[in-house]
């Protein structure tokens, strides 16, 4: 199971995960395009916070026993038992925001331009890092495997 | 106010078509070159505060940022270079010494670039170093003056009494730098390096900090003119001690870390009192003499038990033979020899452009006069001021060096950009600042990874190198500057040198 | 029907068919693989979300999307689904519950979830060509009078819409239904009259402010809310309403009622046993009932409520669906404990987003020394937030606008974290996870951050 770990002494309040983010979750997939022709509200799914010199980036944490999942009124919101993986289907979603509502981490956003969804990291499950943590520069998102308890 | 007469030296050309007014040029610039306007949503820039550090272009996610140099400042002038004008109106204005950090960048002549290695061909034959072994191994100490060995029930064991030294893997060893010119982060970065690859990293006079202490084993703690930090503990945590009389980009002059740098962490490791100005005077108020400089040296070995190398280090100057000279004869294990080019975190520029001799011409001289003594097994030799690669650690060795030191090549591979800009507290890359918002951003398990790479890249050069002359083991080369040859050089330097020219046989 | 089944013995038997009753079977499931399991409704349909009945009376969604679990949910966690069944008597000593039918549901183990039943506030009803009005006609067998708490009923109102052209409707009741209903109706295009008893909207977790600004919203949409007020008389003819007489004694028409007057613990089928009730199923943190084997999770139970530390009957959607898991944990030999929870509510009327959370407007009866209230409101920016702080631990919230990161204070107040140093900034839109004390927020963002 793969998990992000935010190592808070060393994020730079750069926020290039976020720019990377929303780029991924983009149409083009193109940094410029993703900025220029399209989508200036392409939401970021990790949000840096900053104070001062402190910073860190935080996105879904994937809990194991997640209460959005247990909040969400539609099922949209699921726990893939496989990768352990938190996915919001858009499709299904109301945007009721219960899940808003629960997550302690406040890591879930109201798409409101694209439909009416809830926005959360899919931890980039088609790439084999997340792009938040591949392009931190300062390698203060890692992606670390967890051994699978259920097993 | 009157106008400032300083004119710009960097531009910074911004891609308007490819700026996407992210804001990370914004966020990383320390000099407060970028600001974002709300208004027109754009970022817009101010050159004239620009030092040329590069890192917002190396941030930028769409490549929209250039720093280019300014161009055509002034009319042309043989005499009056930009530089001298743009210093007289610095100081026309400020009144002040000019700082400068790093090493000098004059265009003196780099020996280096003037000597060329040699290779095996026909006569004997080169070695392949991934198939063959091949030993770069160092070792820093002073040696017998021969070696007794015994037979012990038909076994041969060595008989003479090896004094304490230092094992390296390779002859390479990470140069002073104090904690307090350059970040913790740095510190950790060169300790772990030097601890993983089975070398050493040097504390400088700021003492140790107490995250580095678990370093020890790979340690050389500096004792300075300042005494900072130094006590019995200090001195016993180490792998050896080093005494510094002087830094090749200051020969002569002393350091003075400013009181409001002297954070609650670096007061405790400099044993100094928060916010007290750190001053290191110029000379070591106990040494005037090479016969000072034995007592210190028997101290400090009395410190320790006799269980650790005490080597000097000192700056590369027109009388750097004869002192070495007196330094071996005073009991050092080792001689560092800080040359003219030597990096530093904050000099005046007349001094650092000005004083002291290449480090090129300062080892040849010094390697000579103690082989000349019949002294110079009694020492080792180690190099620095601005090895830039690894074939100039070869050159070095051959010359005469048992290892060198790296400083400003360490804290390029930390991502130095050689801005020269270490003594304003505002480096970008979280290397020479203690900006807790700008240390963060040299991560030292990075810092580590890039400084053991590179170490083992010159190595694995190094061995190339050494395989292609025919030469099995790093032993074989030092001092043998048959292997050299000069370009472009006149005889006096040659002689100096020791060296042939190219086009001469043995 | 089939009157043959008459014995049915099960393992695992459940009553409900939603939130509680599916987490219950779903966790037996995953620690009993083998074990029978099956779950009676009486409704016709498998299985559908009550939160998303308003959605689909709004046309926001279609029968197929109104489940919440996949439609072969049964089939591959082999839970057999008995629709139509309403329970109708429970045996404890002989461990059978009586269905409409006539069948007999043997079990080992017994969950309740069946939910509550809508609350119809005493309401005299007057045929339009009579005088004298009375109290003895059933509301829902008035024409166009509808509770709103099954999908059937949302399937029949919007018949009900349709085959009439329906353009404006009345809601009794301004709580969590209602306004749902009522968002529901304005999405539609449909006029509302909101009747409301007490002063202002959802007064449960509102409070004036909040409820304010909600109000005139609904009111620039050309929609009419009544507060202090409640229905005296529903005037009929030919058995269908033609309007409502206020306790004012004002008269509007009307054509749709929605009576949405709050949710009552359904505990018809267990009112002859031994079982504890209290408005509510009594049961314990294992969500065992006081009759052994027998336990019980969601609308119908009086679980706890961590802010008064009292018994209380928490229906909402987590906590049913919660509670289900914990039982069905307990039932299937794993020991679980529901430590309680909180009311809280996230709604969104006319593009305006809400949450509350917990005692959202407990200062109006606590002295300011007791409760201390931290607010930020921006009118031009529609932002409200205020922030609830007793004993330097937050117990309730209400955000409006801006209701973004709001589950960082669900953790505060759940896990009871001293703020003490934070009250400058608690209220404020950037407040997030950095201001937090540095333990709890090590917890979260370093390391073991991983679980909550
Ligand atoms: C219109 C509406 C909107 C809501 N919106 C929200 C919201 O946005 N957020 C939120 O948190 N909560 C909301 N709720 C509340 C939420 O739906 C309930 O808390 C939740 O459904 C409770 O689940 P439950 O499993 O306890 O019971 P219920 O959902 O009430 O289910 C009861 C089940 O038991 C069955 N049943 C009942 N009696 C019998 C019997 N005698 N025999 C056989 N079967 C029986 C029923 O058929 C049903 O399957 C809303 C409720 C309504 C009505
Ligand atoms: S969205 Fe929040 S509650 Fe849901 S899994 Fe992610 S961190 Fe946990
Ligand atoms: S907003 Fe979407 S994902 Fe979140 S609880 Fe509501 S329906 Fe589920
Ligand atoms: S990219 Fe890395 S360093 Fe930059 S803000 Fe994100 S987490 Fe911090």
């Amino acid at each position: 199971m793969k998990r992000i770990f935010i190592d808070e002494k060393y994020c730079i309040g750069c926020r290039l995960c976020e720019i990377y983010c929303q780029v991924k979750h983009s149409k083009s997939k193109k940094i410029l395009k993703a900025f220029r022709e399209g989508q200036p509200d392409i939401l970021s799914r990790v949000l840096v916070e900053e104070i001062g010199h402190d910073s860190f980036a935080i996105q879904c944490r994937h809990c194991d026993d997640a209460p959005c999942v247990s909040a969400c009124i539609s099922g949209a919101m699921t726990k893939n038992e496989k990768t352990g993986v938190v996915v919001c289907d858009q499709e299904k979603c109301v945007g009721c925001w219960s899940c808003i509502m629960v997550c302690p981490y406040g890591v879930i956003k109201r798409d409101i331009s694209s439909g009416k969804a809830a926005s959360k990291c899919d931890l980039c499950v088609d790439e084999e890092v997340p792009v938040c943590v591949k392009n931190c520069p300062n390698e203060a998102l890692k992606i670390v495997q967890f051994p699978d308890e259920e097993k | 106010m009157a106008l400032e007469l300083n004119q710009s030296e960097f531009t910074v050309e911004r891609d308007l078509d490819k700026c996407i007014a992210c804001e990370v040029c914004v966020r990383q610039c320390s000099n407060d070159v970028h600001e974002f306007d709300a208004d027109d949503k754009t970022v817009l820039s101010e050159s004239s505060k620009c030092v040329g550090c590069h890192r917002c272009e190396e941030l930028c996610p769409t490549g929209a940022i250039t720093i280019k140099k300014k161009a055509a400042e002034f009319k042309e002038n043989s005499n009056w270079q930009a530089a001298h004008i743009k210093n007289i109106y610095k100081q026309a204005e400020s009144g002040g010494v000019i700082l400068t950090g790093m090493g000098s960048d004059k265009p003196h002549t780099v020996y280096w670039d003037h000597i060329l290695f040699n290779a095996a061909q026909v006569t004997n034959p080169s070695i392949d170093p991934l198939r063959e072994p091949m030993e770069i191994k160092t070792f820093i100490c002073g040696k017998p003056e021969n070696l007794k060995i015994e037979k012990q029930n038909g076994q041969f064991k060595l008989k003479s009494k090896m004094g304490p030294y230092l094992e390296l893997l390779t002859p390479i060893l990470f140069s002073a730098m104090s904690y307090g010119s350059i970040s913790l982060n740095a510190c950790k970065s060169l300790a772990a390096a030097a601890a993983e690859y089975g070398t050493f990293y040097n504390t400088g006079e700021g003492g140790m900090h107490k995250d580095l202490a678990r370093y020890a084993k790979n340690t050389i703690v500096q004792v300075a003119s300042g005494r900072f930090g130094v006590d019995r503990d200090y001195l016993r945590n180490s792998a050896a001690v080093e005494i510094k009389i002087g830094q090749g980009a200051k020969p002569g002059i002393g350091g003075h870390l400013p009181g409001e740098k002297v954070t609650e962490d670096i007061s405790g490791t400099r044993m100094i009192p928060q916010g007290s100005d750190a001053i290191s005077p110029a000379p070591h108020h106990d040494i005037y003499s090479i016969e000072d400089l034995a007592q210190l040296i028997d101290a400090l070995k009395e410190a320790t038990d006799y269980e650790k190398p005490v080597g000097v280090k000192v700056s590369a100057v027109h009388n750097i033979a004869p002192i070495a000279s007196g330094i071996v004869r005073a009991g050092a294990d080792y001689i560092a020899i800080d040359g003219f080019r030597g990096g530093t975190g904050a000099a005046p520029q007349s001094i650092r452009d000005n004083v002291g001799i290449p480090v090129e011409l300062a080892l040849a001289a010094v390697d000579t006069r103690l082989r000349q003594e019949g002294i110079r097994h009694r020492a080792a030799i180690i190099v620095a001021g601005s090895i830039r690669s690894s074939s100039d650690v070869v050159k070095a060795i051959a010359l005469g060096a048992d290892a060198v030191y790296i400083a400003t090549a360490a804290l390029i591979a930390l991502g130095c950009h050689l801005c020269q800009k270490c003594y304003t507290g505002k480096c970008n890359w979280g290397i020479a600042t203690q900006d807790p918002y700008l240390t963060k951003r040299l991560n030292p398990e990075i810092g580590t990874r890039r400084l053991h790479s590179l170490l083992r890249a010159w190595s694995l050069e190094i061995k190339e190198m050494l395989g292609g002359a025919g030469i099995n083991a790093i032993e074989s080369l030092r001092g043998n500057r048959e292997h050299l040859r000069g370009i472009n050089l006149n005889d006096r330097e040659l002689s100096i040198l020791g060296i042939k020219h190219a086009g001469e046989a043995w | 029907m089939n009157t043959e089944i008459k014995n049915i013995k099960k393992d695992y038997l459940i009553i409900g068919n939603s939130a509680a009753g599916i987490s219950a079977a779903e966790s037996i499931r995953k620690n009993d693989k083998k074990a029978s399991i099956a779950i009676l409704t009486m409704e016709k349909y498998p299985n559908y979300s009550k939160p998303l009945i308003t959605y689909y009376l709004a046309g926001k969604l279609d029968l197929d999307r109104i489940n919440f679990k996949d439609r072969d949910f049964y089939k591959k966690n082999n839970i057999e689904l008995c629709l139509e069944k309403k329970a109708v008597m429970l045996n404890p000593q002989e461990r059978f519950v009586l269905t409409g039918d006539g069948s007999k549901y043997f079990y080992k183990k017994l969950l309740i979830a069946c939910g509550a039943k809508p609350a119809i506030p005493p309401i005299k009803v007057r045929d339009e060509n009579e005088s004298v009005s009375s109290l003895d006609r059933e509301i829902g067998k008035i024409r166009g009078a509808f509770t709103l708490t099954t999908l059937e009923d949302a399937v029949e109102i919007k018949k009900y819409i349709n085959d009439y052209s329906i353009k404006s409707a009345s809601i009794l009741g301004g709580g969590l239904i209602g306004l749902k209903a009522a968002e529901a109706f304005l999405e539609l295009g449909i006029n509302i009259n909101v009747i409301e008893l007490s002063e202002m909207l959802l007064s449960a977790s509102f409070d004036k402010t909040a409820s304010g600004i909600i109000e005139d919203r609904i009111k620039q949409a050309g929609s009419n809310i009544i507060t202090g007020q409640t229905i005296e008389e529903i005037i009929i003819n030919n058995g269908a309403v033609l309007g409502l007489k206020l306790t004012n004694g004002n008269k509007i028409k009307c054509s749709l009622l929605i009576v949405a007057a709050g949710v009552l613990p359904d505990d018809a089928i267990f009112k002859d046993t031994a079982i504890k009730t209290d408005k509510g199923i009594i049961v314990n943190e294992k969500m065992q009932t006081s009759i052994p084997d027998i336990y019980a999770a969601g609308d119908a139970v009086k679980s706890y409520d961590i802010l008064s530390g009292q018994p209380k009957n928490l229906a909402i959607w987590p906590a049913a669906v919660r509670q289900g898991s914990v039982a069905g944990m307990n039932m299937s030999g794993r020991p679980a404990i529901y430590k309680g929870g909180f009311l809280m509510n996230s709604v969104e009327i006319l593009g305006v987003p809400v949450i509350s959370l917990g005692l959202s407007n407990a200062e109006i009866n606590a002295s300011p020394a007791e409760i201390k209230v931290y607010i930020v409101h921006d009118a031009l920016k529609k932002i409200y937030r205020k922030i609830l702080v007793r004993n330097d631990r937050i117990i309730g919230v209400i955000l409006l606008g801006a209701i973004e990161r709001a589950g960082i204070y669900y953790g505060l107040i759940y896990n009871s974290i001293d703020i003490s140093e934070l009250k400058d900034k608690v209220a404020r839109e950037d407040f997030g996870i950095i201001q937090l004390p540095a333990d709890y927020r090590k917890h979260l963002v370093v390391g073991e951050g991983i679980e909550v």
